[in-house]
């Protein structure tokens, strides 16, 4: 498996990741603290409320509500660009006017 | 304009008189147009407070802090999608990675989906859940998955094809009919003799 190449779809299992091996510095094992402390905070706040026994309501996840906020709001930081405008094209006008023209004269 | 509302008022206020008025300043000094700006002129207070919900893209350094704070992040971890108008903002690009890939035996807060509250989710999240895409790696190279894959495709579509230029079936010729061609049954004269019709050669 010494030649087993990454794909899109398809990652580097953890046993021939070389960052495993070879990327120990203290750096890196420092921002891994760092990265911990933050996930056991946010671990700290969930149980907490979970355990709570006064508590009647469901635990809201921001996170949560910010991605579907975020999801549901692109267009508050759309701008036509090349790209948005030629994507809106392709699947907004194009299809229109194709469809159209195949159903007009492609009769069976 | 919110101090002069603590001051007690006796007389009944209509408070929907109240709301329409306020609603029909914002609308004329708004900056949107249209419906959005009929729609959209404000938010519940029981949801998230405004800097708290995704923003716009962070242009300075202290824009990038804060966003990171604010989706819980380290601020070297935090980056955002490239402000190319595609509708992003300054949601956070985490890595392409399918909820199957996640350790199965660590002790996650929802365990079916493999995430903690308040891990910030994937732009593409309810793609990545386990019942759909997976980017778990492939037991066999995707090259060579792709390479067996559509080449039998590949071969079984130009055989097909093949075989449909150079078809090799039994021979078979027109059906033969006894009696001379079935003179009688085919309203011949019974008197007259018919010729005779040989379907053999020797």
């Amino acid at each position: 498996m010494a030649d087993y190449r990454e794909a899109p779809l398809a990652t580097r299992p953890k046993t021939l990741d070389p960052n495993e091996y070879f990327n120990l510095s203290p750096e890196q094992r420092r921002a891994e603290e760092a990265r911990g402390a933050v996930r056991a905070n946010l671990k700290r706040q969930y149980q907490l409320q979970l355990n709570n026994p006064h508590r009647k309501e469901l635990i809201e996840d921001p996170a949560l509500t910010r991605w579907v906020y975020a999801r549901a709001n692109p267009y508050a930081h759309f701008r036509p660009t090349n790209k948005t405008s030629l994507l809106g094209a392709m699947f907004g006008v194009v299809p229109l006017f194709a469809l159209y023209y195949i159903f007009k004269t492609d009769r069976v | 304009m919110r101090t002069s509302e603590y001051v007690k008022q006796q007389q009944p206020v209509n408070m929907a008189g109240v709301g329409f008025r306020r609603w029909a300043q914002a609308l004329s000094k708004g900056k949107g147009s249209g419906i959005s700006a009929l729609l959209s002129g404000c938010r519940a207070a029981s949801g998230l407070s405004k800097d708290s919900l995704p923003g716009p893209y962070p242009k300075t350094p202290e824009e990038r802090a804060a966003a990171a704070k604010k989706y819980n992040m380290r601020v070297e971890d935090y980056e955002p999608y490239p402000d190319n108008g595609e509708g992003f903002g300054d949601y956070p690009k985490l890595p392409e990675r399918s909820q199957q890939e996640r350790d199965p035996w660590y002790q996650w807060d929802h365990p079916d989906l493999r995430r903690n509250w308040g891990e910030p989710m994937h732009w593409d999240f309810d793609m990545y859940i386990r019942n759909r895409v997976d980017t778990s790696p492939s037991p066999v190279p995707w090259s060579t998955m792709c390479k067996q894959l559509f080449g039998f495709i590949g071969f079984m579509l130009f055989m097909f094809y093949v075989g449909e230029k150079f078809p090799a079936y039994q021979p078979v010729a027109p059906k033969q009919y006894p009696f001379n061609d079935l003179y009688l049954e085919k309203g011949g004269d019974p008197e007259k003799q018919a010729e005779e019709v040989k379907h053999y050669e020797i």
